[in-house]
């Protein structure tokens, strides 16, 4: 089909569809998709109603020509595109841009052809089962046949009770059921030995007494919490596979007390192009929340202010309003990793508390960390310091006067 | 040495009145009825077992069921697209200015939190008072009008303006008059815009009206050399300053400047090089002034146009017609010195006069051309455009509504229907006008009566500019986007007048490219522009002072001034008032702003009130005691206020505070004090303030919300002051150096303070009680308003307090504390110190030691922390505390229905200071040193990579301070302002023979008294 495609155009296109497509992927994809219009138009359908292939060569190779010359044609696909010019290509030859003609024509076709049944596939995987139900179904075969082994258990016994006792009567059962078990019998004389009574009322209320004060240190404590975001956003892939730098998004960490959370327009400096994982077909639900919230419409890169709604994330890291903590103090000038307190946030699927943010946890980490005084100018005058240095001593924050209240409660 | 010399708050604490020494007693008015609980059967009642079962089950129950609800949820919205020059947590400085003013606005996350004086600022050098202080927090006031109103109901822009427009062109047909009354304006693009549209309307006119005029000065100075302006006044070049009832340090013309100017001659730096400046005051009242004078002859308003006379007299050797002597020998004796002392001072000498008095004011321009101040101390060709007011224009306009002339009044900025003294003409005139707009932020006595409301936005909502004095223009940009519906007066007035420049923005660039930048030596253009944004002024070179001399006859000036004392000489019985207006409240603009109702008014140490200032021998021989309330009548109005008693109080006078009484300001405005205004009148083309006033008691008696003897000292030597001459002498004079006090053992283990050691210093003589530092340290620290009831009961919230000191004008002369009060004389002879008090970071503190759960510790730079989640509220601390700086939060403030009326709510939530947490209920709260801003500052350096430098670090009070009395820095630093200042010979410690050590160095104040009167 895609020969037939092919020979149906004019011999002037003939080109090299697999030269096309090396081309095609170091010049062209920065702004340009077959199937989708990104910063330039889809090229899939656009080169198929378009067919005058000198005309795209000349435009290919310098298209500011053909709009200084005034060329209908390019005014209209100028003027459409928000007048943002297209880099000239001068170092393409005609056979190379050819090249990418055919690609760009071929695969397209090969796109929609496939289409439908990739559709078709991902619609059958759909209906297969979910892990979810493989694992409920491995749960209940697990449950029946412990069930399955009990019984047999209880069946055995029974068989066993019967063989050893040929003429059970019912009198005999009655009076082996009303006599004390050897257990029960066990249990009195327990209850009875004042040095068991008093060991196991210790061991519970060592118990109760330690549960109680761990579970008090705990109030407010939220280790682990993850609330649902209105966003999945997953930093395993942004901050741990792609390994973009935290301060990329949360640029206050370097210079306020607070991280920030990025503001949307951060997120579309990659996303007005990105729609989607490389490896999915279809466009991302998780980022056309983005679009939503900016009323940005991705069909015709418009922003529309009218339907701008913020997005409320859920605030994951709570300190009280008492307790003052600065970002800058501790990643700027202390160059401390974000992992430290956030833990290992280039793994997370989404993210959780890591560390419990207790004083105390502050505290020791104020007690036991080095502080960064190399190359600081502003450390040179501390005699304290100094003198701690000369004699080769670790100098903490709480040295520095790091755990005094007034430090972090005003 | 003057040891001896006793120093007191008010009556009750030099009198030892036995309800005083009880109250003091306690730490807190009001203890808590444990006593009663003990005595009165309280004990041996008994209480069921099984009722105490049920209570206490029912309390468990209670609170863990209050304790089970889950954590709540927070949200955490980032911006859509965040502005680039925001950063959550980092705090932006813009550019504006009040009232002509350079200030800086602090905004954190978009929201104006702080009002700052910019440093550069050519009048007060980055200092600002309360006023400036506190008008942040009425940009969130929810009493503002939330959008436009005809008729008394809500309307639209669209709909106003089409309603306006038909209205205008009508009128403008019909050949009516349209008038737009204002106070000052001094900016130059609103005055442009005005031009624009009398330009459209030609039969406009514009007045002028200021509710406290300055049209004396104004005339007088047409009178004299043919300038109608207010000249600019040089404190800083006069030697002697001599004053008739100006108080130009609280409330006169430009007291910011003026406190700024007048400390340069008697701050640290000039005592070192032996020089202070000579004040003498002559007043009836008080004043802030009169208060920091070196001598203050008390003069009756009826008598102080006779002591001009006698003083251009003696000053000029003739004698004008109809001189008269002065039947106040007191001040007749003085005349004679100071005319001495100013003639002997030539070229640098200065006399104001608070009148508004055209021929008085006449004369005092005879007296200081005399004196050569035209070009030294007064500057005409450099004048201030402050005050423009022109009464008679404004009661013309009055008079023409009445003749029912007037078919359209646009009202800007003013409320005549509140401060005009015959507000029933004016009233009774604007009736019978077509069409009355009021550009009024808040429906106001008079908005309130116009047919139109044109809500205007609020200063930090505005693009403007202003041009306080001549040659110094100031731009006002806009730090929020408008709160409510509300659309800027100056562009209304150029949509209605049809300009040809749509956007007030854009006419401001335009006035600013086409000559103002040039004037400041600025590119034109944006470049320029963005210049003026950084810097906030532009200032063109000064032109020169020139010397004025006087030729005009002043017979019937004298003839006159001695026609007007005679009116207002009050005869038997009867007492001459005089009008004035308080540091707080000024002329009542800002009546509703919460932050200047509870900072007690400098002298009177009064809140939330206006009252009768009456001298003590006066209330004595009358039979008033203070709180009794008077009806005090005079012109045909009369109101009834309480009496307070205020030493210095010229003996037959009395003192009411203008700018109370409003009954459409706002919930914390209305209803506080009584209108005074209307004791005006109009005379010789001016209003003034002076009248004959008969009292009356009506039997009622109220407790004024005084704070003057909270936290008393109870006698103990805290203050210490010097006169001039032994300062000269000895510079150590009464400072301490030579007492040396038997030293102890320490109690305490001395604490390391290796890197810093935060100390302040505080000079006594430069600090003239405004207040100012008092609402910015509310504004930086979150400091709740409690409102009156709760500051009768002692507990008002400020962490800097201004202790204000009487002493008797005795030299030598022993006053003991056993001595009753047989000499009243003496109270009206006082002479008076301020002390600024605050948390003194002990470094053997005695708040530390006895708080039982570590709430309140020593840290090693030298400050005292408090931690307020710590604290469980014993008050000990506060008990200890020989300073008597801490403050307990009886109420949950910020978040109880009971303390709404004081804009303690959402809306004003928005002015907190993020940075400093509100307190809750129960727990002790104290100065801490603007902590926040000294972690703020070290790390800044930190990310510089730099030390701290000295002043990089300025905590509040200190940097709004007008005088710079107050002093902050690190003392571990030698070359730090703060130890440079607290190695000075005057420096003493408070209650230093504690050995608490404390943090806070003061200096004595020094008196510069050679006249005796």
């Amino acid at each position: 089909m895609a020969g037939l495609a092919i020979c149906g155009l004019t011999a002037y296109a003939q080109g090299d569809a697999s030269k096309g497509e090396a081309i095609f992927k170091a010049k062209c994809t920065a702004c340009h998709k077959l199937d989708q219009r990104v910063i330039g138009p889809a090229l899939g359908p656009t080169l198929q109603t378009e067919t005058d292939d000198k005309w795209l060569t000349k435009w290919i190779q310098n298209n500011q020509a053909l709009i200084a010359a005034k060329d209908p044609k390019a005014l209209k696909i100028y003027n459409e595109f928000n007048q943002s010019a297209m880099t000239v290509f001068g170092d393409l030859s005609d056979g190379d841009v050819a090249n990418v003609i055919a690609y760009v024509r071929t695969e397209y076709k090969k796109e929609q052809t496939a289409a439908p049944a990739a559709g078709a596939a991902t619609a059958v995987q759909e209906t297969g089962p979910s892990n979810l139900v493989v694992f409920g179904l491995i749960g209940v075969v697990i449950i029946a046949f412990i069930v399955i082994l009990v019984l047999n258990k209880v069946i055995n016994t029974l068989e066993r009770l019967v063989a050893s006792r040929p003429a059970l009567a019912p009198e005999e059962v009655a009076v082996e059921e009303a006599g004390p078990s050897k257990g029960i019998l066990l249990a009195k004389a327990l209850v009875k030995n004042k040095k068991f009574v008093f060991f196991v009322c210790l061991c519970a209320t060592i118990f109760f007494a330690s549960w109680t004060w761990v579970s008090l240190w705990n109030t407010n404590v939220h280790t682990g919490y993850q609330p649902v975001q209105p966003i999945k956003f997953p930093h395993d892939l942004h901050a741990g596979a792609m390994q973009i730098n935290c301060q990329y998004c949360h640029s206050g960490a370097y210079k306020s007390k607070n991280a920030t959370i990025p503001s949307l327009n951060i997120c579309m400096n990659c996303h007005k192009t990105i729609d989607r994982l490389s490896t999915s077909k279809t466009p991302s639900t998780e980022i056309a929340k983005i679009y939503d919230a900016l009323g940005y419409d991705p069909g015709t890169q418009k922003y529309d202010s009218t339907k701008m709604h913020p997005i409320q994330w859920v605030r994951v890291h709570n300190l009280p309003d008492l307790a003052y903590f600065n970002h800058s103090q501790h990643v700027k000038v202390q160059g401390l990793k974000c992992q430290t307190c956030h833990g290992p946030v280039e793994t997370m699927k989404e993210v959780y508390q890591y560390s419990p943010l207790t004083m105390k946890w502050c505290i020791q980490c104020h007690k036991r960390t080095e502080i960064n005084i190399k190359g600081n100018a502003y450390y040179e005058k501390m005699e304290q310091v100094h003198e701690l240095i000369r004699k080769g001593g670790k100098v903490t924050e709480a040295m520095m006067g790091g755990i005094e209240c007034g430090k972090c409660h005003y | 040495m003057d040891s001896n010399k006793k120093y007191w708050k008010g009556l009750e604490e030099l009198n030892n009145d036995p309800e005083f020494v009880e109250k003091n007693k306690h730490e807190f008015a009001e203890p808590i009825p444990i006593e009663d609980v003990l005595s009165s059967g309280g004990l041996s009642s008994k209480t069921p077992r099984r009722d105490f079962l049920k209570a206490l089950g029912f309390g468990v129950g209670a609170v863990t069921l209050a304790a089970c609800q889950k954590v709540p949820v927070h949200k955490s919205i980032p911006y859509l697209i965040k502005p680039e020059e925001v950063t959550p947590g980092i705090p932006n400085y813009y550019v504006s200015s009040y009232e002509g003013h350079a200030i800086l606005v602090k905004t954190r996350e978009g929201r104006p939190i702080k009002v700052e004086g910019n440093p550069n600022d050519l009048l007060s050098k980055g200092g600002l008072n309360a006023q400036a202080q506190a008008s942040v927090l009425d940009l969130y006031d929810y009493n503002r009008l939330k959008g436009p109103i005809r008729g008394g109901s809500d309307t639209t822009w669209e709909q106003l303006d089409g309603f306006v427009k038909n209205e205008l062109t009508a009128i403008k047909a019909g050949g009516k008059k349209i008038r737009i009354v204002s106070s000052t304006i001094h900016s130059p693009s609103t005055l442009a815009v005005i031009a624009d549209f009398i330009g459209a309307y030609p039969n406009t006119k514009h007045v002028t009206y200021d509710a406290v005029s300055y049209t004396g000065i104004i005339q007088a100075n047409q009178n004299s050399f043919g300038k109608a302006v207010i000249p600019h006044y040089n404190f800083d070049k006069a030697d002697v300053i001599v004053s008739f009832g100006a108080d130009f340090l609280g409330t006169w013309i430009s007291p910011v400047e003026f406190q700024n100017q007048y400390v340069q001659n008697r701050n640290n730096k000039s005592l070192q090089n032996k020089k202070m400046s000579r004040h003498i005051q002559f007043e009836s009242g008080m004043s802030n002034t009169g208060s920091n004078a070196d001598t203050r002859i008390l003069i009756k308003p009826s008598e102080q146009g006779v002591a001009l006379v006698n003083l251009y007299n003696e000053i000029s050797g003739t004698t004008l017609p109809g001189t008269k002597a002065l039947g106040n020998t007191n001040a007749a004796k003085a005349i004679k010195l100071v005319a001495a002392e100013l003639k002997a001072a030539k070229g640098k000498a200065l006399v104001v006069c608070g009148s508004n008095d055209v021929a008085s004011q006449v004369l005092v321009n005879a007296i200081n051309a005399q004196l050569g101040s035209y070009g030294t101390t007064i500057d005409l060709d450099n004048y201030s455009n402050q005050y423009k007011g022109n009464d008679a224009e404004f009661v013309e306009f009055v008079a023409e509504m009445n003749r029912g002339e007037v078919d359209a009044v646009l009202f800007l900025n003013t409320n005549p229907a509140y401060d005009y003294y015959a507000v029933d003409t004016f009233k009774a005139g604007l009736k019978k006008v077509r069409l009355s707009v009021s550009f009024s932020e808040r429906n106001d006595e008079t908005a309130s009566l116009c047919t139109v409301i044109a809500p205007n936005h609020y200063y930090l909502e505005s693009w403007g500019d202003g041009n306080a004095i001549e040659g110094y223009y100031t731009v006002i940009q806009p730090t929020i986007n408008p709160v409510y519906d509300t659309r800027q007066a100056e562009q209304t007035l150029l949509l209605w007048s049809d300009n040809a420049v749509k956007e007030y923005y854009t006419y401001v660039r335009n006035t600013w490219d086409k000559s103002l930048q040039a004037k400041g030596g600025l590119a034109s253009g944006l470049k320029g522009w963005e210049a003026v944004l950084q810097a906030g002024f532009v200032k063109a070179a000064a032109k020169p002072a020139g010397s004025y001399s006087f030729s005009r006859d002043l017979n019937g000036v004298a003839q006159t001034i001695l026609n007007q004392s005679g009116r207002i000489a009050a005869g038997d019985g009867k007492f001459e008032l005089e009008l004035y207006q308080n540091v707080a409240i000024r002329d009542g603009k800002r009546a509703n702003n919460p932050w200047l109702q509870e900072m007690p008014e400098p002298v009177s140490k009064v809140t939330w009130d206006n009252f009768i200032a009456m001298s003590p021998t006066d209330m004595k021989k009358l039979g008033y005691s203070q709180g009794d309330i008077a009806t005090i009548e005079a012109h045909g109005y009369s109101v009834a206020l309480p009496i307070l008693l205020q030493p210095g109080q010229a003996q037959g006078t009395v003192s009411v505070a203008v700018g109370y009484g409003r009954t459409q300001g706002g919930p914390v405005a209305d209803g506080v004090g009584k209108n005074a205004f209307p004791f005006q009148i109009f005379l010789n083309g001016t209003f003034q303030g002076t009248a004959i006033a008969s009292l009356s008691k009506t039997g009622d008696v109220v407790v004024l919300a005084q704070t003057q003897t909270h936290h008393s000292f109870e006698g103990r030597d805290v203050i210490r002051d010097t006169t001039f001459k032994q300062y000269q002498k000895d510079p150590s004079s009464s400072s301490g150096e030579e007492r040396q006090h038997k030293k102890y053992a320490d109690l305490w283990d001395a604490y390391e303070r290796p890197t810093y050691d935060w100390v302040m210093a505080i000079d006594l003589n430069a600090c003239t009680g405004c207040g100012a530092c008092v609402v910015a340290c509310n504004a930086e620290n979150n400091v709740p308003v409690v409102g009156r009831d709760e500051v009768r009961r002692r507990r008002e919230m400020h962490w800097i307090r201004i202790d204000r000191y009487y002493s008797f004008n005795e030299e030598g002369k022993e006053i003991s504390e056993e001595q009753e009060i047989s000499q009243l004389k003496d109270l009206d002879n006082v002479s008076v110190v301020y002390q600024p008090m605050l948390c003194q970071h002990c470094d053997h503190a005695p708040c530390e030691t006895v708080c039982p759960v570590l709430a309140t510790v020593h840290s090693s730079e030298g400050l005292n922390h408090m931690a307020y989640n710590r604290c469980v509220g014993t008050r000990y601390c506060a008990n200890n505390c020989p300073y008597k700086v801490r403050r307990f939060n009886w109420f949950n403030y910020w978040n109880d229905a009971r303390f709404d009326n004081y804009l303690i709510n959402e809306h004003t939530h928005l002015v907190l200071n993020p940075d400093v947490v509100t307190r809750f209920r129960g727990v002790m709260e104290k100065c801490t040193m603007c902590i926040q801003r000294i972690q703020a500052g070290k790390l800044k350096a930190k990310i510089e990579k730099r030390p701290v430098a000295d002043g990089d670090i300025k905590v509040a009070c200190q940097q709004t301070c007008p005088t710079n009395a107050i002093v902050f820095g690190n003392r571990n630093d030698p070359n730090s302002e703060v130890a440079k200042a607290l190695k000075s010979e005057r420096t003493y410690y408070v209650l230093e023979e504690l050995n608490v050590q404390p943090g806070i160095g003061y200096q004595v104040k020094v008196r510069n008294t050679v006249l005796e009167a």
